[in-house]
């Protein structure tokens, strides 16, 4: 193995792995090969100075699950849809949320909010005073602006 | 309205179309969270809204009479729901259903949810709860039927 991993147990017993995001994608390629075949969820922790992001990946023949702990301080990260196609939505999720640029997504825009919402609302620099109002066109297209008088 | 004994009976027009309207009150299928589970509990044969005659939920806004706003409106969904509203034939009438549909409820501090519906269409009754029982809706309905046929409540 070319990469380094480091081990911890959480509370529950279930196994955790932190590895750099470097080799996120060698890591995750070998688990999957191991037997690891369902990523059931990707989920993110804003430490303000970094962004931890948790790959929780199920083995459907044994039904054991394992957590691989990666961060990142630019807020961008490999894309795994590679391995997993589930991926491609639990990352726009993540992108829409938490504003990471996952790197190689085939299709990486927002999954929740509308196209055009300014800040990413679940990290913990958001500005909650702007409020921004949503209308729609007559295509049925999502426009997003400060203005009040300009949607709801 | 007076009541004879050769069978028949006299009223106004007026009195007669609110009469009519008021037991026909057919609400659009629209549920967007939780509250649309107490919506359908009411809707259903314990506690049949249908005594009151508005036991058809349609699925086309232009059949409707009734927008019940069973749930929390996101901003995103907000004009999806005025589009929907315009859609339909008059006479209209809207209830809001839950304190997230009245003031936001517990997102009231959040970047998504509309701090009340009544920004977006104008209502008629509200039913406070979280979410209100199919009780307190079937109450709110039995408010419309009287806002209808313009009898005051106090």
């Amino acid at each position: 193995m070319a990469y380094e991993v480091k081990e911890e147990n959480s509370k529950d017993g279930r196994k955790v792995l932190r590895i750099s995001k470097e080799s996120l994608l060698e890591l995750m390629g070998d688990i999957k090969g191991s037997g690891y075949d369902s990523l059931s969820l990707i989920s993110t922790v804003d430490f303000r100075d970094r962004i931890e992001v948790v790959y929780h990946l199920t083995n459907s023949r044994t039904e054991e699950m394992l957590a691989i702990k990666s961060e990142t301080r630019d807020s961008r990260m490999p894309s795994v849809t590679s391995l997993f196609e589930s991926a491609n939505w639990d990352e726009r999720e993540q992108y829409d949320m938490m504003g990471i640029i996952f790197e190689g997504h085939p299709d990486l825009k927002r999954i929740l909010l509308p196209e055009g919402w300014v800040g990413y609302p679940l990290r913990k620099d958001y500005d909650l005073s702007k409020v921004q109002y949503v209308n729609m066109d007559d295509e049925g297209n999502d426009r997003v602006s400060f203005d009040p008088g300009d949607g709801w | 309205m007076k009541t004879g004994d050769s069978g028949f009976i006299t009223t106004t027009m007026d009195r007669a179309m609110e009469w009519a309207r008021s037991n026909s009150i057919w609400p659009l299928t629209f549920g967007l969270a939780c509250c649309a589970i107490e919506m359908m509990a009411m809707q259903a044969s314990r506690l049949d809204v249908s005594r009151f005659g508005s036991e058809v939920f349609r699925n086309s806004p232009r059949q409707s009479d009734l927008m019940i706003v069973s749930g929390t409106v996101t901003k995103k969904m907000a004009p999806r729901l005025r589009r929907l509203y315009d859609e339909m034939p008059y006479p209209k009438y809207v209830i809001a259903m839950g304190v997230c549909v009245i003031q936001g409820g517990p997102y009231n501090q959040g970047y998504s949810v509309v701090l009340g519906v009544d920004r977006v269409v104008p209502v008629d009754v509200y039913v406070p709860g979280c979410p209100p029982t199919p009780e307190a809706l079937t109450n709110g309905i039995i408010l419309l039927q009287k806002k209808i046929r313009n009898e005051t409540e106090r």
